[in-house]
Protein backbone atom coordinates (compact mmCIF):
# COMPACT_ATOMS: atom_id res chain seq x y z
CA UNK A 1 0.00 0.00 0.00
CA UNK A 2 1.46 3.48 -0.99
CA UNK A 3 -0.47 6.66 -1.49
CA UNK A 4 0.91 7.79 -4.97
CA UNK A 5 0.56 11.36 -6.31
CA UNK A 6 -2.19 11.41 -9.28
CA UNK A 7 -3.31 14.97 -10.02
CA UNK A 8 -2.91 18.58 -8.92
CA UNK A 9 -6.16 19.43 -6.74
CA UNK A 10 -6.94 22.34 -9.09
CA UNK A 11 -7.19 20.11 -12.16
CA UNK A 12 -10.07 17.90 -10.93
CA UNK A 13 -12.59 20.35 -11.28
CA UNK A 14 -16.29 20.20 -9.26
CA UNK A 15 -18.39 18.53 -11.42
CA UNK A 16 -15.91 17.08 -14.10
CA UNK A 17 -14.17 14.53 -14.31
CA UNK A 18 -10.10 13.67 -15.00
CA UNK A 19 -8.74 10.60 -16.92
CA UNK A 20 -5.00 10.12 -15.28
CA UNK A 21 -2.48 6.80 -15.85
CA UNK A 22 -1.13 5.95 -12.50
CA UNK A 23 2.03 3.13 -12.88
CA UNK A 24 -0.05 1.84 -15.91
CA UNK A 25 -3.20 1.73 -14.43
CA UNK A 26 -6.05 4.22 -15.94
CA UNK A 27 -8.14 5.95 -13.86
CA UNK A 28 -11.00 8.56 -13.72
CA UNK A 29 -10.55 11.32 -10.72
CA UNK A 30 -14.16 13.19 -9.48
CA UNK A 31 -14.72 15.62 -7.50
CA UNK A 32 -18.52 15.70 -6.20
CA UNK A 33 -19.44 18.70 -4.01
CA UNK A 34 -15.65 19.05 -3.00
CA UNK A 35 -15.65 14.80 -2.06
CA UNK A 36 -12.90 13.38 -4.41
CA UNK A 37 -13.09 9.93 -5.87
CA UNK A 38 -10.91 8.10 -8.19
CA UNK A 39 -12.64 4.85 -9.50
CA UNK A 40 -10.84 2.44 -12.92
CA UNK A 41 -11.29 4.83 -16.14
CA UNK A 42 -12.57 1.61 -18.01
CA UNK A 43 -16.20 0.81 -19.03
CA UNK A 44 -16.50 -2.71 -17.89
CA UNK A 45 -19.15 -2.99 -20.66
CA UNK A 46 -16.97 -2.22 -23.61
CA UNK A 47 -13.36 -0.73 -24.12
CA UNK A 48 -14.34 2.80 -23.83
CA UNK A 49 -12.83 6.15 -21.28
CA UNK A 50 -15.26 7.22 -18.22
CA UNK A 51 -13.40 10.41 -18.74
CA UNK A 52 -15.21 11.31 -21.98
CA UNK A 53 -18.17 10.48 -20.49
CA UNK A 54 -21.02 12.83 -18.50
CA UNK A 55 -20.69 13.33 -14.46
CA UNK A 56 -24.74 13.38 -13.47
CA UNK A 57 -24.58 14.14 -9.69
CA UNK A 58 -22.58 11.15 -7.98
CA UNK A 59 -23.02 9.05 -11.41
CA UNK A 60 -20.31 8.26 -14.16
CA UNK A 61 -22.03 8.15 -17.53
CA UNK A 62 -19.91 5.98 -20.35
CA UNK A 63 -19.86 8.27 -23.72
CA UNK A 64 -20.16 4.56 -26.03
CA UNK A 65 -23.54 2.97 -24.55
CA UNK A 66 -24.18 5.22 -21.65
CA UNK A 67 -24.00 2.31 -18.81
CA UNK A 68 -24.08 4.73 -15.74
CA UNK A 69 -21.85 3.96 -12.55
CA UNK A 70 -22.58 5.41 -8.90
CA UNK A 71 -19.07 6.78 -8.40
CA UNK A 72 -18.28 6.79 -4.66
CA UNK A 73 -19.33 2.32 -4.80
CA UNK A 74 -18.77 1.54 -8.32
CA UNK A 75 -22.35 0.30 -8.12
CA UNK A 76 -23.74 -0.27 -12.03
CA UNK A 77 -27.03 2.19 -11.87
CA UNK A 78 -28.14 1.57 -15.37
CA UNK A 79 -27.00 0.70 -19.17
CA UNK A 80 -25.80 -2.49 -20.35
CA UNK A 81 -22.68 -3.16 -17.76
CA UNK A 82 -22.96 -5.89 -15.42
CA UNK A 83 -19.70 -5.33 -13.17
CA UNK A 84 -19.01 -2.52 -10.49
CA UNK A 85 -16.32 -0.37 -11.58
CA UNK A 86 -13.03 -0.58 -9.22
CA UNK A 87 -12.80 2.02 -6.56
CA UNK A 88 -9.71 3.83 -5.31
CA UNK A 89 -9.17 5.25 -1.80
CA UNK A 90 -8.32 8.78 -2.67
CA UNK A 91 -6.72 11.86 -0.04
CA UNK A 92 -6.15 15.43 -0.74
CA UNK A 93 -2.96 16.63 0.81
CA UNK A 94 -2.50 20.41 0.33
CA UNK A 95 -2.90 21.41 -3.62
CA UNK A 96 -2.19 17.90 -4.76
CA UNK A 97 -4.67 15.03 -4.55
CA UNK A 98 -3.40 11.14 -3.78
CA UNK A 99 -4.60 7.38 -4.92
CA UNK A 100 -3.86 4.46 -3.30
CA UNK A 101 -4.10 1.59 -5.68
CA UNK A 102 -3.47 -1.44 -3.35
CA UNK A 103 -1.68 -4.15 -4.02
CA UNK A 104 0.59 -4.58 -7.41
CA UNK A 105 -1.39 -7.00 -9.33
CA UNK A 106 0.53 -10.40 -9.82
CA UNK A 107 1.78 -11.04 -13.09
CA UNK B 1 -45.83 -5.38 -53.65
CA UNK B 2 -46.91 -3.99 -56.50
CA UNK B 3 -47.39 -6.31 -58.88
CA UNK B 4 -48.55 -5.55 -62.03
CA UNK B 5 -44.79 -5.26 -63.43
CA UNK B 6 -45.28 -8.98 -63.45
CA UNK B 7 -47.32 -9.78 -66.28
CA UNK B 8 -47.22 -13.30 -66.23
CA UNK B 9 -49.48 -16.22 -66.45
CA UNK B 10 -49.46 -19.65 -65.67
CA UNK B 11 -50.53 -22.33 -68.67
CA UNK B 12 -54.21 -23.17 -69.13
CA UNK B 13 -53.24 -27.13 -68.14
CA UNK B 14 -52.89 -25.51 -64.44
CA UNK B 15 -50.86 -27.54 -62.23
CA UNK B 16 -49.22 -30.07 -64.41
CA UNK B 17 -47.34 -27.40 -65.95
CA UNK B 18 -44.42 -24.95 -64.72
CA UNK B 19 -43.22 -22.38 -67.00
CA UNK B 20 -39.86 -21.91 -66.71
CA UNK B 21 -39.80 -18.04 -65.75
CA UNK B 22 -40.80 -19.08 -62.23
CA UNK B 23 -37.05 -20.00 -61.84
CA UNK B 24 -35.56 -16.98 -63.49
CA UNK B 25 -38.24 -13.78 -62.56
CA UNK B 26 -36.69 -11.33 -60.41
CA UNK B 27 -39.96 -10.10 -60.09
CA UNK B 28 -41.07 -13.12 -59.15
CA UNK B 29 -38.42 -14.20 -56.68
CA UNK B 30 -39.23 -10.99 -54.88
CA UNK B 31 -42.47 -11.46 -54.54
CA UNK B 32 -41.80 -14.99 -53.14
CA UNK B 33 -39.18 -13.31 -50.20
CA UNK B 34 -42.06 -11.36 -49.43
CA UNK B 35 -45.82 -13.50 -49.60
CA UNK B 36 -43.83 -17.19 -48.81
CA UNK B 37 -40.73 -16.48 -46.98
CA UNK B 38 -42.13 -13.08 -44.75
CA UNK B 39 -46.02 -14.08 -44.89
CA UNK B 40 -47.58 -16.61 -42.73
CA UNK B 41 -45.23 -18.95 -42.88
CA UNK B 42 -43.14 -20.64 -40.39
CA UNK B 43 -39.46 -21.01 -40.95
CA UNK B 44 -36.86 -23.46 -39.56
CA UNK B 45 -34.00 -21.22 -37.64
CA UNK B 46 -32.24 -23.94 -36.05
CA UNK B 47 -31.98 -26.18 -32.95
CA UNK B 48 -32.42 -25.35 -29.50
CA UNK B 49 -29.23 -27.39 -28.45
CA UNK B 50 -27.21 -24.86 -30.90
CA UNK B 51 -27.33 -22.27 -28.05
CA UNK B 52 -26.87 -24.13 -24.68
CA UNK B 53 -25.96 -20.90 -23.08
CA UNK B 54 -26.98 -17.54 -22.63
CA UNK B 55 -25.58 -15.65 -25.18
CA UNK B 56 -24.74 -18.36 -27.49
CA UNK B 57 -26.31 -17.39 -30.77
CA UNK B 58 -26.16 -18.93 -34.34
CA UNK B 59 -26.61 -16.60 -37.64
CA UNK B 60 -29.27 -18.24 -40.07
CA UNK B 61 -31.17 -16.50 -43.13
CA UNK B 62 -35.22 -16.99 -43.69
CA UNK B 63 -35.27 -16.50 -47.43
CA UNK B 64 -32.85 -13.54 -48.23
CA UNK B 65 -33.69 -11.47 -44.97
CA UNK B 66 -30.91 -12.69 -42.07
CA UNK B 67 -31.24 -13.21 -38.87
CA UNK B 68 -29.82 -14.40 -35.61
CA UNK B 69 -31.01 -16.83 -33.39
CA UNK B 70 -29.95 -16.23 -29.41
CA UNK B 71 -30.44 -17.23 -26.33
CA UNK B 72 -30.85 -14.38 -23.56
CA UNK B 73 -30.59 -13.78 -19.85
CA UNK B 74 -33.78 -15.27 -19.48
CA UNK B 75 -32.81 -18.40 -20.81
CA UNK B 76 -35.07 -17.85 -23.75
CA UNK B 77 -34.50 -18.58 -27.17
CA UNK B 78 -34.77 -15.20 -29.09
CA UNK B 79 -34.60 -14.88 -32.78
CA UNK B 80 -33.69 -11.09 -34.32
CA UNK B 81 -33.60 -9.45 -37.37
CA UNK B 82 -29.98 -9.10 -38.09
CA UNK B 83 -29.49 -5.72 -39.28
CA UNK B 84 -28.98 -2.70 -37.27
CA UNK B 85 -31.54 -0.42 -36.65
CA UNK B 86 -29.45 2.52 -37.51
CA UNK B 87 -27.80 2.10 -41.01
CA UNK B 88 -29.08 -1.40 -41.99
CA UNK B 89 -25.84 -3.55 -41.69
CA UNK B 90 -25.33 -6.93 -40.38
CA UNK B 91 -24.76 -6.78 -36.56
CA UNK B 92 -23.73 -9.99 -36.17
CA UNK B 93 -21.41 -11.46 -39.00
CA UNK B 94 -19.71 -14.94 -37.07
CA UNK B 95 -21.64 -18.21 -38.35
CA UNK B 96 -21.79 -18.99 -34.25
CA UNK B 97 -20.44 -17.97 -30.97
CA UNK B 98 -21.10 -16.40 -27.60
CA UNK B 99 -21.71 -12.60 -26.97
CA UNK B 100 -22.92 -11.02 -23.88
CA UNK B 101 -24.51 -8.77 -26.44
CA UNK B 102 -24.29 -7.49 -29.77
CA UNK B 103 -22.31 -4.34 -30.87
CA UNK B 104 -23.01 -2.89 -34.80
CA UNK B 105 -19.28 -2.05 -36.23
CA UNK B 106 -20.31 0.80 -37.85
CA UNK B 107 -20.92 2.85 -35.07
CA UNK B 108 -20.90 0.42 -32.47
CA UNK B 109 -24.94 0.37 -31.41
CA UNK B 110 -25.24 -2.16 -28.90
CA UNK B 111 -28.21 -4.66 -27.91
CA UNK B 112 -29.01 -6.74 -25.20
CA UNK B 113 -29.72 -10.52 -26.22
CA UNK B 114 -33.43 -9.68 -26.59
CA UNK B 115 -32.76 -7.05 -29.39
CA UNK B 116 -33.22 -3.90 -26.84
CA UNK B 117 -30.81 -1.24 -28.08
CA UNK B 118 -28.65 0.04 -24.55
CA UNK B 119 -26.44 2.47 -26.00
CA UNK B 120 -24.66 4.21 -28.75
CA UNK B 121 -21.41 6.76 -29.16
CA UNK B 122 -21.99 10.13 -28.87
CA UNK B 123 -25.41 9.96 -27.62
CA UNK B 124 -24.34 13.67 -26.05
CA UNK B 125 -22.23 14.80 -29.01
CA UNK B 126 -18.77 15.63 -28.96
CA UNK B 127 -17.27 18.68 -27.12
CA UNK B 128 -21.38 19.35 -26.04
CA UNK B 129 -22.47 20.06 -29.70
CA UNK B 130 -24.27 17.39 -31.68
CA UNK B 131 -25.25 14.25 -30.49
CA UNK B 132 -29.07 12.38 -30.68
CA UNK B 133 -32.11 14.41 -29.80
CA UNK B 134 -32.84 14.72 -26.80
CA UNK B 135 -35.98 12.86 -27.29
CA UNK B 136 -35.01 9.97 -29.35
CA UNK B 137 -36.08 6.96 -28.12
CA UNK B 138 -34.58 4.08 -27.95
CA UNK B 139 -36.97 1.60 -26.91
CA UNK B 140 -38.23 1.76 -30.85
CA UNK B 141 -34.95 1.13 -32.14
CA UNK B 142 -34.13 -2.04 -30.99
CA UNK B 143 -33.44 -5.59 -33.58
CA UNK B 144 -36.90 -6.40 -34.48
CA UNK B 145 -37.78 -9.60 -32.78
CA UNK B 146 -39.82 -13.17 -34.88
CA UNK B 147 -42.36 -14.55 -33.35
CA UNK B 148 -40.66 -18.31 -32.13
CA UNK B 149 -41.90 -21.72 -31.41
CA UNK B 150 -39.99 -24.37 -30.31
CA UNK B 151 -41.05 -27.49 -30.80
CA UNK B 152 -39.57 -30.63 -29.22
CA UNK B 153 -35.07 -29.06 -29.82
CA UNK B 154 -36.53 -27.45 -32.93
CA UNK B 155 -37.01 -23.64 -33.30
CA UNK B 156 -39.28 -22.04 -36.06
CA UNK B 157 -39.65 -18.68 -36.29
CA UNK B 158 -42.67 -16.08 -38.41
CA UNK B 159 -42.49 -12.64 -39.28
CA UNK B 160 -46.08 -12.54 -39.14
CA UNK B 161 -48.07 -11.61 -36.31
CA UNK B 162 -51.19 -12.91 -38.03
CA UNK B 163 -50.34 -16.22 -38.93
CA UNK B 164 -51.72 -19.56 -37.16
CA UNK B 165 -49.88 -21.02 -34.50
CA UNK B 166 -47.14 -23.44 -35.46
CA UNK B 167 -48.75 -26.14 -34.71
CA UNK B 168 -51.72 -25.20 -36.97
CA UNK B 169 -49.60 -24.01 -40.12
CA UNK B 170 -48.47 -27.55 -39.80
CA UNK B 171 -51.09 -29.76 -39.31
CA UNK B 172 -51.69 -33.02 -37.82
CA UNK B 173 -49.55 -34.91 -39.89
CA UNK B 174 -46.76 -33.22 -40.62
CA UNK B 175 -46.59 -31.95 -36.90
CA UNK B 176 -47.01 -35.80 -35.88
CA UNK B 177 -43.50 -36.37 -37.67
CA UNK B 178 -41.73 -32.98 -35.94
CA UNK B 179 -42.67 -35.01 -32.75
CA UNK B 180 -41.24 -38.06 -34.12
CA UNK B 181 -37.78 -36.96 -35.25
CA UNK B 182 -37.61 -33.93 -31.91
CA UNK B 183 -39.61 -35.66 -29.19
CA UNK B 184 -40.66 -33.33 -26.17
CA UNK B 185 -39.27 -35.50 -24.01
CA UNK B 186 -35.32 -36.50 -25.71
CA UNK B 187 -32.55 -33.82 -25.93
CA UNK B 188 -31.08 -33.51 -29.39
CA UNK B 189 -27.01 -33.80 -29.85
CA UNK B 190 -25.86 -31.54 -32.63
CA UNK B 191 -23.29 -33.39 -34.98
CA UNK B 192 -22.70 -31.18 -37.22
CA UNK B 193 -23.51 -28.60 -40.76
CA UNK B 194 -22.44 -29.17 -44.06
CA UNK B 195 -23.30 -25.73 -46.86
CA UNK B 196 -23.31 -25.40 -50.42
CA UNK B 197 -24.51 -22.96 -52.88
CA UNK B 198 -25.85 -24.23 -55.81
CA UNK B 199 -26.46 -22.30 -59.42
CA UNK B 200 -30.44 -23.15 -59.22
CA UNK B 201 -33.26 -21.53 -58.30
CA UNK B 202 -34.86 -22.40 -54.97
CA UNK B 203 -37.76 -24.40 -55.97
CA UNK B 204 -35.56 -26.99 -58.36
CA UNK B 205 -34.83 -28.59 -55.08
CA UNK B 206 -38.24 -28.17 -53.53
CA UNK B 207 -39.21 -29.85 -56.27
CA UNK B 208 -36.21 -32.05 -56.31
CA UNK B 209 -37.49 -33.73 -52.43
CA UNK B 210 -40.50 -34.12 -53.50
CA UNK B 211 -39.75 -36.29 -56.68
CA UNK B 212 -39.16 -40.01 -55.01
CA UNK B 213 -38.96 -41.40 -59.09
CA UNK B 214 -35.92 -39.28 -59.87
CA UNK B 215 -34.18 -41.28 -57.28
CA UNK B 216 -34.63 -44.62 -58.66
CA UNK B 217 -33.29 -43.48 -61.81
CA UNK B 218 -30.74 -40.74 -61.21
CA UNK B 219 -28.87 -41.80 -58.02
CA UNK B 220 -26.80 -45.18 -59.19
CA UNK B 221 -25.77 -45.08 -55.82
CA UNK B 222 -28.75 -46.50 -54.44
CA UNK B 223 -30.28 -48.45 -57.55
CA UNK B 224 -27.20 -50.50 -57.57
CA UNK B 225 -27.06 -51.21 -54.36
CA UNK B 226 -30.57 -51.78 -53.99
CA UNK B 227 -31.38 -48.96 -51.36
CA UNK B 228 -34.03 -47.34 -53.09
CA UNK B 229 -36.09 -48.78 -55.46
CA UNK B 230 -39.42 -48.04 -57.52
CA UNK B 231 -40.87 -51.18 -56.00
CA UNK B 232 -39.74 -50.32 -52.57
CA UNK B 233 -43.13 -49.99 -50.40
CA UNK B 234 -43.33 -45.97 -50.44
CA UNK B 235 -46.23 -43.76 -49.94
CA UNK B 236 -46.39 -39.56 -50.82
CA UNK B 237 -48.61 -37.75 -49.31
CA UNK B 238 -49.79 -33.80 -50.02
CA UNK B 239 -51.13 -32.06 -47.25
CA UNK B 240 -52.62 -28.45 -47.59
CA UNK B 241 -50.55 -25.35 -47.07
CA UNK B 242 -47.78 -26.90 -49.19
CA UNK B 243 -46.53 -29.30 -47.06
CA UNK B 244 -45.80 -33.12 -47.51
CA UNK B 245 -44.65 -36.37 -46.45
CA UNK B 246 -42.68 -38.61 -48.82
CA UNK B 247 -41.48 -42.17 -47.25
CA UNK B 248 -39.77 -45.18 -48.80
CA UNK B 249 -39.55 -48.22 -46.66
CA UNK B 250 -35.97 -49.54 -47.12
CA UNK B 251 -36.26 -52.92 -47.70
CA UNK B 252 -32.34 -54.15 -48.32
CA UNK B 253 -31.27 -55.92 -52.21
CA UNK B 254 -33.87 -57.72 -53.84
CA UNK B 255 -34.95 -59.00 -56.73
CA UNK B 256 -38.82 -58.11 -57.80
CA UNK B 257 -40.92 -58.70 -60.92
CA UNK B 258 -40.06 -54.45 -61.09
CA UNK B 259 -36.69 -55.38 -61.54
CA UNK B 260 -35.78 -55.71 -65.38
CA UNK B 261 -37.36 -52.18 -65.96
CA UNK B 262 -34.42 -50.90 -63.78
CA UNK B 263 -32.14 -50.70 -66.64
CA UNK B 264 -29.12 -50.09 -64.09
CA UNK B 265 -29.68 -52.47 -61.57
CA UNK B 266 -26.73 -54.76 -61.34
CA UNK B 267 -26.86 -58.03 -59.00
CA UNK B 268 -23.53 -58.63 -58.67
CA UNK B 269 -22.17 -55.59 -57.31
CA UNK B 270 -21.84 -55.37 -53.53
CA UNK B 271 -21.06 -52.75 -51.30
CA UNK B 272 -17.92 -54.09 -49.33
CA UNK B 273 -19.33 -51.74 -46.32
CA UNK B 274 -22.99 -52.33 -45.86
CA UNK B 275 -22.83 -50.42 -42.76
CA UNK B 276 -23.09 -47.05 -44.36
CA UNK B 277 -26.26 -47.65 -45.75
CA UNK B 278 -27.87 -50.07 -43.36
CA UNK B 279 -29.78 -48.99 -40.29
CA UNK B 280 -29.72 -50.22 -37.00
CA UNK B 281 -33.38 -50.51 -35.85
CA UNK B 282 -33.87 -47.28 -34.25
CA UNK B 283 -37.66 -45.97 -34.99
CA UNK B 284 -41.10 -48.18 -35.34
CA UNK B 285 -39.96 -48.63 -39.40
CA UNK B 286 -37.25 -48.10 -41.16
CA UNK B 287 -37.00 -45.76 -44.06
CA UNK B 288 -36.03 -42.80 -45.94
CA UNK B 289 -37.70 -39.67 -45.99
CA UNK B 290 -39.41 -37.29 -44.15
CA UNK B 291 -42.02 -33.96 -44.33
CA UNK B 292 -41.48 -30.99 -46.34
CA UNK B 293 -42.21 -28.33 -44.26
CA UNK B 294 -43.42 -25.84 -46.31
CA UNK B 295 -41.56 -23.79 -47.93
CA UNK B 296 -38.05 -24.05 -47.37
CA UNK B 297 -37.08 -26.87 -44.92
CA UNK B 298 -37.56 -30.66 -44.75
CA UNK B 299 -36.84 -33.79 -41.83
CA UNK B 300 -34.78 -35.77 -43.35
CA UNK B 301 -34.26 -39.57 -42.21
CA UNK B 302 -31.39 -41.72 -43.86
CA UNK B 303 -30.62 -45.09 -42.19
CA UNK B 304 -29.66 -43.67 -38.83
CA UNK B 305 -28.53 -40.59 -39.96
CA UNK B 306 -30.97 -37.45 -39.01
CA UNK B 307 -31.49 -34.17 -40.67
CA UNK B 308 -32.72 -30.63 -41.20
CA UNK B 309 -32.14 -29.72 -44.60
CA UNK B 310 -32.75 -25.82 -45.20
CA UNK B 311 -33.35 -24.32 -48.21
CA UNK B 312 -32.16 -20.19 -48.54
CA UNK B 313 -32.70 -18.28 -51.61
CA UNK B 314 -30.18 -15.98 -52.75
CA UNK B 315 -30.99 -15.09 -55.87
CA UNK B 316 -33.33 -16.25 -58.75
CA UNK B 317 -30.37 -18.64 -59.76
CA UNK B 318 -28.67 -19.98 -57.10
CA UNK B 319 -29.69 -20.78 -53.19
CA UNK B 320 -27.66 -22.46 -50.24
CA UNK B 321 -28.29 -25.80 -48.92
CA UNK B 322 -27.81 -26.45 -45.56
CA UNK B 323 -27.66 -29.54 -43.84
CA UNK B 324 -27.87 -29.82 -40.21
CA UNK B 325 -26.60 -33.14 -38.75
CA UNK B 326 -28.03 -34.77 -35.49
CA UNK B 327 -28.81 -37.00 -33.15
CA UNK B 328 -29.76 -37.31 -29.64
CA UNK B 329 -28.18 -37.01 -26.29
CA UNK B 330 -28.23 -40.26 -24.74
CA UNK B 331 -27.13 -41.88 -28.02
CA UNK B 332 -24.81 -44.77 -27.54
CA UNK B 333 -21.14 -44.29 -29.06
CA UNK B 334 -22.40 -46.53 -32.07
CA UNK B 335 -25.22 -45.18 -32.73
CA UNK B 336 -23.59 -41.65 -33.10
CA UNK B 337 -20.73 -43.29 -35.32
CA UNK B 338 -23.48 -44.56 -36.97
CA UNK B 339 -24.81 -41.42 -38.05
CA UNK B 340 -21.94 -39.67 -39.07
CA UNK B 341 -21.39 -42.39 -40.93
CA UNK B 342 -24.28 -42.54 -43.15
CA UNK B 343 -24.66 -38.65 -43.15
CA UNK B 344 -21.89 -39.69 -46.13
CA UNK B 345 -24.77 -39.90 -48.58
CA UNK B 346 -25.91 -36.56 -48.43
CA UNK B 347 -24.52 -33.26 -48.59
CA UNK B 348 -22.22 -31.85 -51.58
CA UNK B 349 -20.06 -34.66 -51.86
CA UNK B 350 -22.64 -36.81 -50.79
CA UNK B 351 -22.50 -40.66 -52.32
CA UNK B 352 -26.33 -39.41 -53.55
CA UNK B 353 -26.66 -35.77 -53.38
CA UNK B 354 -24.15 -34.69 -55.20
CA UNK B 355 -25.94 -36.20 -58.42
CA UNK B 356 -28.71 -33.81 -57.53
CA UNK B 357 -26.81 -30.43 -57.43
CA UNK B 358 -25.18 -31.22 -60.71
CA UNK B 359 -28.64 -31.94 -62.15
CA UNK B 360 -30.14 -29.25 -60.63
CA UNK B 361 -28.02 -26.65 -62.35
CA UNK B 362 -28.49 -28.18 -65.37
CA UNK B 363 -32.39 -27.95 -65.13
CA UNK B 364 -31.70 -24.04 -64.63
CA UNK B 365 -29.78 -23.70 -67.94
CA UNK B 366 -32.43 -25.04 -69.59
CA UNK B 367 -34.99 -23.35 -67.47
CA UNK B 368 -33.20 -19.82 -67.84
CA UNK B 369 -32.57 -20.69 -71.78
CA UNK B 370 -36.95 -20.92 -72.51
CA UNK B 371 -38.43 -18.73 -70.03
CA UNK B 372 -42.05 -19.12 -72.16
CA UNK B 373 -41.56 -22.88 -72.18
CA UNK B 374 -43.17 -25.03 -69.54
CA UNK B 375 -42.04 -28.44 -67.81
CA UNK B 376 -44.36 -30.88 -67.33
CA UNK B 377 -45.53 -32.87 -64.37
CA UNK B 378 -47.73 -35.63 -65.38
CA UNK B 379 -45.87 -38.62 -63.71
CA UNK B 380 -48.60 -40.55 -61.76
CA UNK B 381 -51.61 -38.60 -63.49
CA UNK B 382 -52.87 -35.23 -63.67
CA UNK B 383 -54.20 -35.31 -59.91
CA UNK B 384 -53.38 -34.26 -55.90
CA UNK B 385 -54.24 -37.42 -54.16
CA UNK B 386 -51.63 -39.07 -52.25
CA UNK B 387 -50.23 -42.43 -53.37
CA UNK B 388 -49.31 -45.56 -51.89
CA UNK B 389 -46.04 -45.67 -54.63
CA UNK B 390 -43.47 -43.41 -55.71
CA UNK B 391 -43.53 -43.65 -59.96
CA UNK B 392 -45.47 -40.24 -59.29
CA UNK B 393 -44.88 -36.55 -59.26
CA UNK B 394 -48.24 -35.98 -57.39
CA UNK B 395 -46.01 -33.70 -54.31
CA UNK B 396 -44.43 -31.73 -57.16
CA UNK B 397 -48.59 -30.86 -58.28
CA UNK B 398 -49.63 -30.08 -54.99
CA UNK B 399 -46.16 -27.82 -54.09
CA UNK B 400 -47.19 -25.89 -57.71
CA UNK B 401 -51.05 -25.96 -56.62
CA UNK B 402 -50.14 -24.30 -52.92
CA UNK B 403 -47.88 -21.92 -54.38
CA UNK B 404 -50.33 -20.21 -57.18
CA UNK B 405 -52.48 -19.96 -54.73
CA UNK B 406 -49.89 -17.69 -52.27
CA UNK B 407 -48.55 -16.12 -54.91
CA UNK B 408 -51.34 -14.97 -57.03
CA UNK B 409 -50.48 -16.40 -60.52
Amino acid sequence: MAWERCAARDEVWEGGVLGVDVQGVPLALFNIGGKFYATSNVCTHATALLSDGYVEGDCIECPLHQAQFHVPTGAVRGGPAEKPLKTYPIRVDGADVYVDLGEPTKI
Amino acid sequence: MDTSTINRHWPEEGFTRVPNWVYTDPGIFQREMDELFAGDTWHYVGLACEVPETGNFKRQWIGTRPVVMVRDKTGDINVLENRCAHRQALICWDQAGQVKDFTCPYHQWNYSLDGQLQGMPFKRGALGKGGMPADFDMKAHGLQKLRTTIRGGSVWATYSQSAPSFDEYCGPLILAEIDKIFPADRDVRLLGYMRQLIPANWKTYVENLKDPYHATLLHTFYITFGLWRADNKSSCTPVGSGHSLMVSHNEGKKTSAATPEMARFRAEFELHDMETVKPRQEFKDSRVGGPWIFPAATLGVQANSLQVRHVIPRTPDSFELSFTLFGYADDDEEMQRLRLKQANLIGPAGFVSIDDSEMLKQVQSGAAGYPNRAGVIEMGGRDLEPTDYMVTEVLIRAMWDWYRKKMGL
